[in-house]
Formats: structure tokens, C-alpha cells, sequence
């Protein structure tokens, strides 16, 4: 990969923009304000990985001396433990490192590096499986890829069922920009041309197995589809990037926690950053943790941030015209509510009271796992190395209205070989005999796991613990988080819908799940400074501009209204660079 | 020469290796210990005509390596506990301990053991994990054809 020159943070000047976090929403707005001539400075709270070598999805599991774990003194939290227990989560457990669940998936020890240890971040309040990622890049390092549009199911599912808020905005207005993601980074996928869910401008889809198209085929006699996983990927490369390859479906895709040695999936770092350092416009500071948004006495409007060297423990303060939070929906409100001044002593762009308010995600758990009879003893296929497997989309509340529940859910799917034949640790019995079997079934099996919309509510929020701080003194987020009933009876309709869909095309049932995953396990987390045209009711504007202070932007997943069943991160960069866009003409024209 | 004569070979020449192995020290494993691991995950996973077992593909030296560094008492004394519970159960059902039973006899034990004992699913799990990340678990039980270079993704086309 070519090498990048990384310029040296000048504190002494005023820069056109700060942006604070690099993830998908932090790197959006360093690409986008650039391009546009601005001198921006990013601060990322975590360290610059080298990430090709990092990740090493080539690596054969034998090349490995723990076959892909962790070292002994590391440990990651398991599931009954984040039920049982009360955060902070690391407290009293006896290992050097300790981790969020994601730490515990197949290959471990590549994504130590990406992953916080709890042990220096914690939080408290209600239970609550918090991943996150401190990097350059931050989760998009290790992202599940899947990248799907919203539409005005979701912008205006208010008006369509009463509840909530619409969104203050329509696809009418975000299409065009979805469009500037999809050729900018690249996406694969195969278009349906359903109303629900957009199409995308599609480059070489991957293909569906035997066992998928015959389920694609039993679920359009049922009115629901079945699509070949729309991955943000580049399938067929990018001319315009230099640091990206195309894909040539050989990594551990499924395999690890994510990631991808040759960029072919979307990442922040080779995605949008480095081609931005490559206009000359931006300047990248990593170890800095921002801690506060600083405001001008007179005016009321941001003028900079304070942040701590995570490695050396010293403050210093950053000046801009701008300032862009793009630090992830949850330490984006965490640090609003830390900006506490005179002018603004309930935190930064609160006026309304509804930061850190309005906490939504999606539910997951519900799952099933089948055999497809006619694939037992086939020959192998390869499966394995494609970006992802398959998606269901959304089928509930679309023309009908379901009595027990609001919005809806779809499902995400795999099938076939896998390097790994998860099915041994299910398959009973042991000798010739089971070994046999797991051969013979290895490419057989097909399973399923449903998002669903977790309602926003008032009542479902974070705020700053008044005593527990980090390890770098900064006072921590206090969860007051709950599912719902609308949630837990979405979630009964997942498994028996997911039942009656295997039935129907004929697949045997091994493993029907109807356990609800602890709150924050899909990494979703959305809607703590949401938009919306009323300061009464919203943080920001349908810019991402804080109502209070227009030259403070909150460009990540915390500005969304509802969080619909599809995963965010297409739309957090489409909003990002429609929102800085607006921002840069407003400059150019002395508006802001 | 056949596939299946090829494959006897590998097998005796593994025997041969575990000879020598069981003289030299092991990291955690002391070598009776090893001895009854070594024989447990190549019944749970043994040799067939299709591919080598759990002894050829050293899934025992696995989990020594792994127990060795292992910080957490509770992992280790399950497995030394275990161990002494497979010597007592083969007394108990064969006159004799689990090593000095005849194959038939150890095949009892485990039988035994698969229907009631934790231990059973630990030694398994470990099995499988060592096992089918092994390069004969991988490339010649599996036969898996993955982590190449592909042009083209496979599976059906849709219609567009």
C-alpha cells in the first residue's frame, strides 16, 4: 500500500474544521470538507494501527499459534455475564485485558488491537454490550459490511403509524447522496426494486448458493425476498483509490471479527481519509481523546475542542471554525453533556433537553439454523471468502398492519462451507461415525438472524455517571436502557416467522433461538442527538447543525430519528456528506 | 499405490512419532496424561479411509500447549480431574486402566463417558476446535477450497 505522509498537528492556528472521531462519520466529513478546500484537523481518540497488518484475513488458522486467540491474560465478556452482572463489566475480573463480547467471535486475537479494553473505558448504569473501537478508522475496521439504504418506510414512518417523529427529511432528498456513497466506495448487491428498500448502484453482486436460491424461490411465493448480501465492498475496484483493491473473495470475511487486508471492504482509513490527506487539506492527530467542546464567552458558538494525549496524559486545545462530532452516537452525546459552560450549563446543544434522549438500536437474538437434505453429501462448494451470505428484507407493516407490533425486521443469512464446520460442536456422538457426519453435512446448513427497530423513547437514555471517570479522568456515560414490549413481542414474531419460512421451503429445523441478545449487542446504537425542524423536540437540524449552535455539527448515527431495521452506516455517510456540503456553501458565503 | 494404503502409512508413521513424543516432556501433560488425551481425541476423531485423525493432525500437543499457559486453576484441574475419572471409570468397567484396555474397552469407556460427563464435552470441544483448524482437518478431512484468489464468485448468477 502506497505510503501516507501525515502531517503535524499546528495548535496555533485556527483551522477551518475540527472533526472529532474517523470512523464512518468522522472520515465522511474529513473527505468531504476537504475536497470542498477546507484545512481540517481530525482528532481520533485511539491509536494509528497499521491495519493490513493487523487484520491478516489470509492467514491460514495452523500459521497461528493459538489457532487465532487471544493471549491467556486477555478476556472478553460473555453473554450470561452481561445479564447477570452490572457495568462496569471489567470490575473485579482477573485477566491483564478485558473486552467487549466481540472478542470472544473466531480470531480473537486480530482484532485486539482495534477493541477497547474495558478495563480503562467503563460505564455504568443498565446492562448494556457496548463495543467499541478505538482506532483510526474506529469501527468501520470491523464492520459487518452489509450497507443498506433507508426510505420513506423509515423517514416518514411516523406519519405512516403515529408513532415518534418524522425524520426531517425525505429519500427524495438523500438519494443523490446514498448515489455519491455507492460510486465513491463501492458497493455490491442485486437490485429488487422494492419500494422499502432502495436499490443502490450495484457493482458485481456475489452469488447465491444452491440452498439460497431455492429458499429465494420458496420465499417470493410468500411475498418476502430473498437477496444476495448487499456488502459495502468493491467488487469490481475503484479507479479513483489508490489504497483499495477489488475483492477476489478469498478473506476470512465471516470468519474474524471483520476487516479486510485489501481494503476491497469499505474502511474509514483507506475509504476516505488517506485519499483526504492526499488533497493536502487535512491534518490527522490520533491519541487524542477530545473531553470538551469549547464555546466562545460572547457568542455562544464553538471556537475549538480541549482533548488529552491518551499517551502522555497532557491537554491541549484545538481551534476551529467548525466543529464536526463524528465520535459515535454514544460518545458524540457523552461528550455534549460534558460541555457544560455558563451559557450552556446542561451541556452543549441541549437547550432542548433531549441529548444523550431518544437512545434507539436494533433487537437481535432470534435466530434459526437448518439442514437442506438435498445438499448432505454433495460435493464442496465455496461459500466462504464471499463479503456475507444473504438478506431478507423487511416484511412486516408494509401493506398490513400487524396487531402485536410496530415497524419491522429483517433477517440476515449464510449457508454452505465454511472453512470451520460449526455444526461439530451441535452434532452429537463422536468416532467414525461423527466424523462422517460433519463431513457429509458440512455445506448443508443454512441460517438466519433478524434486526429489528428498537422504538425511540424519552425515556431510553444516557447520561455522565457524577463519580466513575476513565482512565484518563473523563467522567463516563450511565446507561437507563431497556427493550421494550413492542420490542420483545417484535422479537416472539422473528423466531416464529423465521420457523415458518424454513418450514415452508422444506428445511429441516436443528436450532430455533428465541433469545433476546442483551441490549447493544448489534452494534447499532442510533438517535441521541436526533434531528428534527423543532428545537423543542430535536438537537439538530436537518444538517446535522446543532439548533443551538450552528457552527456545531453531529454528523454520526446519534442525529438519526428512528433507526429503522437497516443497518446505518450507508446512511450515516450519506447524511454526513449532504450535511457537509450545506456546511461548506454556507462558509463559502460568510453564512455561518 | 491407493488413497487408503497411502493413508495407513501416515498413520503408522504417526504411531511411530507419538512413541518417541511420549518420552519428551511435555508442557503441562505428564505423559501417562498425555497418553490418555492423545487416545481420547483420536477416538472421538480417528482415522477413516477418507482422511487422518486427531492424532496425525497433534491435537493433543494443542491442548497441552494451550493448558500450559492457560492463568485460569479451575480449566486446568477440570482436565487433570477428568483424566483420573477416565483411569476410574476403565477399572470399573474394564478391570484395567483406560491405556492398558483393549481398544474395544477404551471405545466402552468413552461411550460411557459421552453419555454423562462434562469432561466428555470438554475433551470433545477441544477435539473439534484443534482438530478442524489442524492443516489435515482443513485441507484433507474438509477438503476446503477457500482462501484463493477467485475472478469471479461462485455460486448462481440471478437474472437481472
Amino acid at each position: 500500500m502506497p505510503q501516507i505522509e501525515v502531517k503535524t498537528a499546528d495548535l496555533s492556528i485556527t483551522y477551518d474544521a475540527i472533526v472529532v472521531g474517523s470512523g464512518a462519520a468522522g472520515g465522511m466529513a474529513a473527505h468531504v470538507l476537504t475536497s470542498h478546500g477546507m484545512q481540517v484537523l481530525l482528532l481520533e481518540a485511539g491509536k494509528k494501527l497499521p491495519i493490513e497488518k493487523e487484520l491478516k484475513s489470509m492467514e491460514w488458522p495452523y500459521e497461528h499459534p493459538r489457532r487465532g486467540h487471544m493471549p491467556p491474560d486477555s478476556y472478553a465478556i460473555r453473554y450470561n455475564e452481561y445479564n447477570i452482572r452490572q457495568p462496569p463489566y471489567a470490575k473485579g475480573v482477573n485477566a491483564k485485558h478485558v473486552y467487549s463480547y466481540v472478542q470472544n467471535w473466531g480470531g480473537s486475537d486480530y482484532s485486539k488491537n482495534i477493541l477497547v479494553d474495558e478495563k480503562d473505558h467503563p460505564y455504568t448504569g443498565t446492562q448494556y454490550a457496548w463495543v467499541r473501537a478505538r482506532a483510526l478508522g474506529g469501527k468501520t475496521n470491523i464492520w459487518g459490511r452489509l450497507a443498506l439504504r433507508l426510505s420513506d418506510y423509515d423517514f416518514k414512518a411516523a406519519s405512516r403509524d403515529g408513532y415518534g417523529e418524522d425524520w426531517p427529511l425525505s429519500y427524495a432528498d438523500i438519494e443523490s447522496y446514498y448515489d455519491r456513497v455507492d460510486r465513491y466506495l463501492g458497493i455490491a448487491g442485486h437490485k429488487e426494486n422494492l419500494p422499502y428498500l432502495p436499490d443502490s448502484i450495484f457493482q458485481r453482486s456475489t452469488r447465491l448458493n444452491a440452498s439460497e436460491v431455492m429458499l429465494r424461490e420458496k420465499l417470493a411465493g410468500m411475498d418476502r425476498v430473498l437477496t444476495p448480501y448487499r456488502a459495502g465492498v468493491t467488487t469490481d475496484g475503484l479507479k479513483h483509490n489508490k489504497y483499495r483493491s477489488r475483492c477476489y473473495g478469498r478473506g476470512a470475511c465471516d470468519r474474524r471479527a471483520g476487516g479486510c487486508d485489501i481494503h476491497a471492504a469499505f474502511d474509514s482509513p483507506t475509504g476516505l481519509i488517506y485519499p483526504a490527506m492526499d488533497t493536502g487539506n487535512l491534518t490527522l492527530r490520533t491519541n487524542s481523546t477530545v473531553r470538551e467542546v469549547l464555546v466562545d464567552k460572547d457568542t455562544g458558538k464553538a471556537r475549538g475542542v480541549a482533548f488529552t494525549d491518551t499517551e502522555t496524559g497532557k491537554s491541549y486545545e484545538a481551534k476551529a471554525k467548525l466543529v464536526v462530532l463524528g465520535a459515535s452516537t454514544l460518545e458524540s452525546a457523552r461528550l455534549l453533556l460534558l460541555s457544560k459552560s455558563r451559557q450552556y450549563p446542561n451541556g452543549l446543544a441541549n437547550s432542548s433537553g433531549h441529548v444523550g434522549h431518544n437512545f434507539c438500536e436494533h433487537i437481535m437474538g432470534p435466530s434459526i439454523t437448518g439442514l437442506v437434505k438435498d445438499q448432505v453429501g454433495q460435493l464442496r462448494t465455496l461459500d466462504d471468502g464471499r463479503p456475507g451470505g444473504f438478506y431478507v428484507p423487511r416484511f412486516r407493516n408494509l401493506k398490513e398492519k400487524n396487531p402485536n407490533f410496530l415497524r419491522g425486521y429483517g433477517f440476515e443469512g449464510d449457508s454452505g462451507t465454511h472453512m470451520f464446520p460449526d455444526h461439530a460442536n451441535d452434532t452429537p456422538g463422536f468416532g467414525a461415525a461423527f466424523k462422517k457426519k460433519v463431513r457429509d453435512q458440512a455445506g448443508a446448513y443454512i441460517s438466519m438472524g433478524a434486526f429489528g427497530e428498537v422504538l425511540p423513547r424519552y425515556e431510553n437514555y444516557v447520561d455522565i455517571d457524577p463519580t466513575v471517570k476513565d482512565r484518563w479522568g473523563i467522567p463516563v456515560l450511565r446507561f437507563h436502557y431497556k427493550f421494550g414490549d413492542n420490542e420483545h413481542k417484535m422479537a416472539a414474531d422473528m423466531a416464529d416467522s423465521a420457523r415458518e419460512m424454513f418450514e415452508q421451503a422444506g428445511i429441516e429445523i436443528m436450532k430455533l433461538d428465541r433469545t433476546v441478545l442483551t441490549e447493544g449487542w448489534s452494534i447499532h446504537e442510533l438517535g441521541t442527538a436526533r434531528m428534527g425542524a423543532d428545537p423543542k423536540k430535536s438537537v439538530l437540524n436537518q444538517f446535522q447543525q446543532a439548533h443551538d449552535v450552528p457552527n456545531l455539527m453531529v454528523v454520526d448515527g446519534s442525529s438519526h430519528v428512528s433507526a429503522s431495521c437497516q443497518n446505518p452506516t450507508w446512511t450515516i455517510m450519506a447524511l454526513c456528506w449532504r450535511s457537509c456540503d450545506h456546511i461548506a456553501d454556507a462558509m463559502k458565503k460568510g453564512e455561518v | 499405490m491407493e488413497r487408503r494404503e497411502l493413508l495407513k502409512i501416515a498413520a503408522v508413521a504417526a504411531t511411530a512419532g507419538r512413541l518417541v513424543e511420549a518420552q519428551t516432556q511435555h508442557k503441562f501433560f505428564s505423559a501417562e496424561e498425555f497418553a490418555i488425551v492423545d487416545e481420547l481425541m483420536e477416538i472421538i476423531i480417528p482415522t477413516d479411509d477418507h482422511s487422518p485423525g486427531a492424532r496425525s493432525a497433534l491435537c493433543a500437543a494443542y491442548v497441552d500447549e494451550r493448558l500450559a499457559e492457560e492463568p485460569d486453576a479451575k480449566v486446568k484441574d477440570s482436565w487433570r480431574a477428568g483424566i483420573k475419572q477416565v483411569d476410574a471409570l476403565s477399572k470399573s468397567m474394564n478391570g484395567v486402566p483406560f491405556m492398558a484396555a483393549t481398544p474395544e474397552g477404551r471405545t466402552a469407556v468413552v461411550e460411557r463417558m459421552s453419555a454423562q460427563e462434562k469432561f466428555f464435552a470438554l475433551v470433545k470441544e477441544a477435539t473439534i476446535h484443534a482438530y478442524y483448524t489442524s492443516k489435515i482437518g482443513i485441507h484433507q478431512e474438509m477438503e476446503y477450497k477457500g482462501n484463493v484468489l477467485l475472478n469471479q464468485f461462485v455460486g448462481t448468477e440471478l437474472a437481472p
